[in-house]
């Protein structure tokens, strides 16, 4: 592997910081990536169904190239990856350095239970007497001051809620391996020792330290307390200095001699400079004057503590630092409380209601009500609680809700089987993202989603059922009271808890709801360079949006690392070498871990033998009490490097565990990894055993059997074919294609930007403001500059692509110019940002008025002067126009916001302007929300309108064209049709995709119905295509603002820099291969793959494997009529075997 | 013919139904031991001659599951696997099995519960349906 010199830190390991490390990962950078929960996930790990798919599919997140680093199985379980080091509890203490080089500090909180020893079996649970409220389950369940965080995960080690646990320790006298310590509590193993003579002094002071959550013992004198010293480990004496016998200074003479890491404090009713001089001689920090004030003792133990604690901290030395910290929630409880939350326990947040629909969840996903196990049959969403509200300091949208209350709409529909009454109560329904109009519509028409526009007052409760009831006004003035089962709360996004904290650490800013603040135009970036923000750090994201964000953010990183030198050196190449074990007949060494003696270590190589007996292969079994430890791994790995097996096989509890100490061992004794496999032959007792039961593990042998069919036929991993062109083409001369040209070209790959006009800057150059205020025009001189300076990019304007060959790795592009002249191009990689235009539009008269513009024309004749804002009187804008409704239904996204920056300019330039704006629903997602607040503060009006009765636009007095407009249209509010005489109609028609069928179809890429690139997964694969090695960004990918723009050019750079960084893309242990003396060439392997990985060879006579681009799902071989395509790891006459195997028949 | 213990082959893709059978273990839920495990990377991958030679080496019951519609890793492995069995449980009975033998499901990497429930289902229908005969009659 070429592994980059250059390490980063990701801190958070929900979505956005898994994307982060593995993008960095995959690039070769070494990652440390920390999150101060106890597992990873974020807050994924609690919701099991996503938008718009309603599934889940987060292991698509899993690397592609190079799919052996990295663990292959559910990433909801966990992840392993070669160059990623995981922390968790842990956050950062401190950051210093410059960018390039940082000192981070990592600070762990001590959990009570031993990881290395803990073994996840769960007796410790059983017979826990305490209860808490389940974080998992949003507080909806109950579980036992010793829990596992997450059910499913692994490492799956229980941890210790210091705050709810009791110390009794009943979990301590049942943990088979020891593993539980409960001194560790919120100080952590530190320990006090206080001595003094007089019982009330002392005692008080051990009350005192122990409410703040201190362990302490005591002693009554010197003599004493040198015994219990020498018995025990402390780590801080308090000691008197007059006592009789011993006195404080000989004691600590004594015990500084015998134990000199002891922290001491002296305490003394008579403080003089002599004395507290002569206590720090001898060794004490610092003295305390007696009678003490807690609030003078406390920090003074704190800071020793801290001290103490620094010391087992670790120090980490990295390039750059990827935030991911995800996000917080507000608090519906808070405040006034209108809506009864935590007083009606019918009303629930909207993650409380997710884990209802949870198969892990409190009621294990049948929907009834938590409260009182009642069946459901009506349901309201509240939305916009704790956003979008100048009342709780929050104008902002929380971007996700809408879409969020859809789907568990839409789920709880199908729960219910259609008999539930969904009402969604809302604002704007905020379907921003491409997929969501569409996905709004599936709700409504295909579901019978109720949708109510209005904000929700307030609720009360029923007397006699106890049950939810609202109160609301519809847009026609009419009041309603429904009752509802449950209500479920939209509650908007905070910043999560330490943001500012942390923020302080890293010299951020924070903007004015305390969110991190980042640059205008790079969203990933903040003004500390090489401290970079991905995920939902900056504000609330979709997974998509989140994704993309901190593939951005590890661009960022990964470009802070490469400026500040050498880390794009590879390091000489260290491909371990496997011996030849072709040849040889399989012989297996079958590893058994016998658990710490619970299998019967007389009973079972007899038991074995005659499990395994009749195989040959199968003759060299070796038990092992613990593979888990150390000495048990060393074991195996002397008995496997001393003996003559060429294949290993292990029976364990956790065969996932095992990946990378497969890789490990295979480097060390020279087997390939493809030739070892894991199998669980220890499972949990199930909780119907009852918990006397003195085995927390049951052995069941019969697995090693089948494991041993397949692993005695497994096949060394095929040998690395793919080499890698290691320059990209971006097609697409845009913001989005230059940054994304940038982006690969600064770290040295070559870069050809292909440009259809004859200048560079497509979109960028019209655009003269942003609604922030940001300048646009100075970007594109700025990057225009960047681009045409760059040593690694060459530019050709003016030439557009004609034809394209190849696959990842290789590809090979004619670009031909003006005169007809034709270029070819070799390049690994393929950015296609050919971006989009305003949609032309015939619609409300357009063409015949030159009073009737676009947003373009808008701009454009501001900018020109063609058009005086000052000779204005009343100006009406149209949004939504022929979007958001078949055969474009889709939102444009940005049409809200911009139709916002010109309202506001208007009336900024001239305030007697009257503004009206008809809209569906106002899209000002995100912190956008505040320039909608912002205008209708300035006194824009704006009418909702309904597809049905869009507005009207017609000649006005003064007619032919040239005069005023009359626009009609039905007021909702006042239930009455009203008449608006402009002399401005502009129509917001939002954005279509420029890119051609024959150009996306030469890259083999694929388009959506709307004509943008289709991703290889919306959520999980934003800016890939499905086929390898082809990325898009910006406008051709979806509609989006510049800022957003950028950080998709960013991501697709990101995912670029995934296969350049390799020389010759490796292939995986599970990959497809051919047997080319059986194949007919029938090509239904060809075209049965989803990752395009099969061709026809040169010669058209034979099919080719692109061993990297094959992700190992083996669907070409159960369609091969020959069975000439086989899965390695997987072949037929393994599944055969295996199937022979499992069914006692070998 | 109750205390007939049936035997059931059961693939289970890797990424959710793999998953699910783990969490179902880890959550110490209890389900018949008559099922025996066989890993494939996903249900695209089962050849419908696993299931025959299944069939024919003695299995009473074959149950291949994966990842709910949309979510396959693979992009479209279980879609293919859904056509694949659909047609194998139309010429099954050519063979000498009863169709019921044989089952597809979709069980989601969270869902330990349910994955424990149909284990109890599959393992109760078979059960009812008694041994395997297939087998001994066919002569090759």
């Amino acid at each position: 592997m070429n592994r980059k010199i250059g390490k980063a830190l990701v801190v958070g390991a929900g979505i956005g910081g898994i994307r982060a490390a593995l993008d960095l990962a995959e690039t070769g950078y070494g990652v440390t990536l920390i999150d101060r929960a106890g597992h990873i996930g974020g807050i994924l790990s609690q919701l099991d169904f996503q938008f718009p798919t309603n599934g889940c599919g987060m292991c698509k997140m899993l690397p592609l190239v190079e799919r052996d680093a990295s663990s292959q199985f559910c990433l909801r379980k966990g992840l392993f990856h070669d160059n990623i080091d995981i922390r968790l509890a842990t956050q950062v203490a401190s950051i210093k350095g410059q960018p390039g080089h940082f000192t981070v500090t990592l600070r762990q909180t001590p959990s009570g239970v031993d990881p290395q020893r803990c073994v996840g079996c769960g007796m410790c649970q059983a017979v826990c007497p305490v209860e808490a409220p389940e974080d998992f389950n949003a507080g909806l369940s109950v579980r036992k001051a010793i829990y596992l965080p997450v059910p499913h995960s692994l490492p799956n080690t229980y941890v210790i809620d210091g705050s709810a646990c009791n110390g009794c320790g009943e979990c301590k006298k049942v943990c088979p391996t020891e593993a539980i310590d409960l001194a560790v509590g919120r100080w952590g193993r530190f320990r006090i020792l206080v001595v003094d003579d007089e019982m009330i002094v002392r005692e008080s002071l051990r009350d005192t330290l122990i409410e703040e959550g201190f362990t302490v013992e005591t002693a009554e004198s010197g003599a004493s307390a040198m015994e219990m010293l020498a018995a025990e480990s402390f780590d801080l004496m308090l000691t008197d200095i007059k006592m009789p016998g011993m006195d404080g200074v000989e004691l600590i003479t004594a015990a500084k001699a015998a134990h000199p890491d002891l922290c001491v404090l002296m305490m003394t009713a008579y403080a003089t400079v002599e004395t507290a001089v002569e206590a720090m001689k001898i060794g004490a920090l610092d003295y305390l004057v007696k009678p003490f004030d807690p609030d003078v003792l406390i920090p003074m133990v704190v800071k020793i503590y801290d001290a103490f604690q620094a010391a087992a901290d670790y120090k980490l030395e990295v390039g750059a630092i990827v935030l991911c910290g995800g996000t917080g929630f507000f608090d519906p409880a808070q405040g006034k409380n209108t809506y009864g939350y935590g007083i009606n326990p019918h009303v629930l947040t909207s993650l409380e209601f997710e884990r209802l629909l949870s198969g892990t969840g409190p009621t294990g996903g049948r929907l009834i009500r938590p409260h009182d196990g009642r069946p459901v049959a009506k349901i309201g969403w509240l939305q916009c609680v704790g956003s979008r509200d100048l009342q709780v300091e929050a104008d902002y949208c929380s971007s996700a809700c809408c879409m969020f209350a859809l789907k568990e709409a839409m789920l709880a529909k199908e729960r219910a089987g259609g008999d539930l009454d969904a009402a969604v109560f809302y604002m704007d329904m905020r379907t921003f993202n491409k997929p969501f109009e569409r996905y709004r519509l599936k709700a409504e028409t295909q579901h019978g989603i109720r949708f109510e526009k209005g904000r929700v007052h307030s609720v009360t409760t029923d007397a006699a059922t106890g049950s939810p009831v609202i109160r609301y006004v519809a847009l026609n003035g009419d009041e309603h009271v429904e009752t509802f089962d449950l209500l479920v709360l939209a509650v908007g996004q905070r910043p999560p808890a330490g943001t500012q904290q942390l923020a302080e650490m890293a010299g951020l800013a924070v903007n004015s709801w305390g969110f991190i603040d980042t640059l205008a135009f790079h969203p990933a970036c903040t003004a500390a360079r090489g401290i970079a923000v991905g995920g939902s750090f900056s504000g609330l994201k979709d997974i998509s949006e989140a994704v993309i964000q901190a593939s951005a953010a590890a661009l960022e990183s990964s470009r802070v690392i490469h400026a500040s030198g050498g880390s794009l050196a590879l390091e000489p190449s260290s491909t371990p070498t496997f011996r030849d074990v072709s040849r040889q007949p399989p012989t297996v060494l079958i590893g058994v871990c016998t658990c710490q003696n619970r299998l019967d270590a007389a009973m079972a190589p007899r038991a074995l033998k005659a499990l395994l007996g009749a195989d040959p292969a199968g003759d060299e079994i070796l038990l092992v009490d613990g593979l888990c430890t150390a000495a048990g791994w060393d074991k195996l790995e002397a008995h496997l490097a001393g003996g003559q097996t060429n294949r290993l096989l292990i029976g364990v509890c956790h065969p996932y565990l095992f990946g990378r100490k497969f890789r490990e061992l295979g480097r060390r004794c020279e087997l390939d990894p493809a030739l070892m496999d894991a199998v669980q032959i220890w499972n949990v007792e199930p909780a119907s055993v009852p918990a006397q039961s003195r085995s927390p593990f049951r052995a069941d042998l019969s697995p090693l059997r089948m494991g041993l069919a397949r692993v005695k036929k497994s096949e060394p991993k095929p040998v690395a074919d793919v080499s890698v062109v290691r320059s990209a083409l971006v097609v697409g001369g845009g913001i989005a294609g230059m940054t994304a040209a940038l982006s690969i070209a600064d770290h040295g790959f070559p870069v050809v930007l292909v440009e259809k006009e004859g200048v560079l800057g497509g979109n960028l150059r019209w655009i003269q403001r942003t609604a922030g205020g940001a300048d646009p025009q100075g970007l594109l001189a700025e990057t225009v500059q960047q681009v045409e300076k760059h040593p690694h990019i060459r530019v050709r304007c003016g030439n557009r692509v004609t034809a394209s060959w190849g696959e990842v790795g290789r590809f090979t592009t004619a670009v031909e110019n003006a005169e007809a002249a034709v270029e070819t191009i070799e390049h690994g990689v393929t950015v296609l940002a050919t971006g989009g235009r305003e949609a032309p539009t015939r619609s409300y008269g357009y063409g015949a008025s030159v009073r009737i513009v676009t947003h373009k024309e808008l701009e454009t004749k501001l900018a020109s002067g063609e058009l005086n804002p000052g000779a204005l009187n009343c100006v009406v804008m149209i949004q939504c126009v022929d979007s958001r409704e078949e055969p474009r239904n889709y939102c444009s996204r940005i049409c809200c916001t911009a139709s916002m920056k010109h309202a506001l300019h208007l009336k900024e330039k001239n305030p007697q302007v009257s503004i009206y704006v008809f809209y569906r629903d106002i899209m000002t997602y995100g912190f956008n929300e505040r320039y909608f607040t912002e205008a209708r503060r300035a006194g824009v009006i704006f009418i909702p309108y309904e597809p049905a009765g869009k507005p009207v636009v017609a000649d006005g007095p003064g007619g032919d064209g040239g005069g005023l407009l009359r626009v009609t249209a039905m007021d909702p509010i006042l239930g009455r049709p009203i008449e608006v005489e402009a002399d401005l109609v502009v129509l917001a028609t939002g954005v279509v995709p420029e890119l051609p069928f024959d150009l996306s179809n030469a890259f083999g890429a694929e388009t959506d119905t709307d004509g943008f690139f289709a991703e290889a997964e919306f959520k999980w694969r934003p800016v890939d295509g499905l086929k390898e090695g082809v990325f898009a960004c910006g406008l051709a990918l979806s509609p989006r603002s510049i800022p957003e723009s950028i950080a998709t050019a960013c991501a697709a750079a990101q995912r670029c820099l995934r296969i350049l960084s390799h020389e010759k893309l490796p292939a995986a242990k599970v990959v497809a291969t051919v047997r080319q003396s059986l194949c007919s060439l029938c090509e239904r392997c060809i075209e049965t793959c989803p990752y395009h990985a099969r061709s026809l060879g040169p010669d058209r006579d034979k099919v080719l494997v692109n061993v990297a681009m094959c992700q190992g799902c083996g669907d070409c071989a159960t369609v091969c009529p020959n069975s000439a395509s086989v899965l390695l790891s997987f072949s037929d006459s393994q599944m055969l075997d295996v199937i022979d195997a499992a069914l006692d028949r070998v | 013919m109750n205390d007939f213990e049936p035997t059931i082959v059961a693939f289970f893709c890797n990424w959710c139904t793999y998953t699910a059978a783990d969490l179902a273990g880890t959550s110490r839920l209890s389900y018949p031991s008559n099922i025996k495990i066989v890993r494939v990377m996903c249900t695209g991958m089962v050849d419908p001659k696993y299931v025959i030679k299944s069939f024919l080496e003695g299995a009473d019951g074959v149950l291949i599951s994966g990842c709910n519609p949309g979510d396959c890793h693979y992009i479209n492995g279980n879609f293919k696997a859904r056509r694949r069995i659909k047609l194998l449980k139309e010429i099954l009975a050519q063979f000498g099995f009863q169709p019921e033998r044989l089952r597809l499901t979709w069980i989601g990497a969270s869902d330990g519960i349910r994955f424990a429930e149909i284990m109890r289902e599959m393992t109760a229908q078979i059960k009812s349906l008694g041994p395997n005969e297939g087998r001994l009659k066919m002569v090759i």
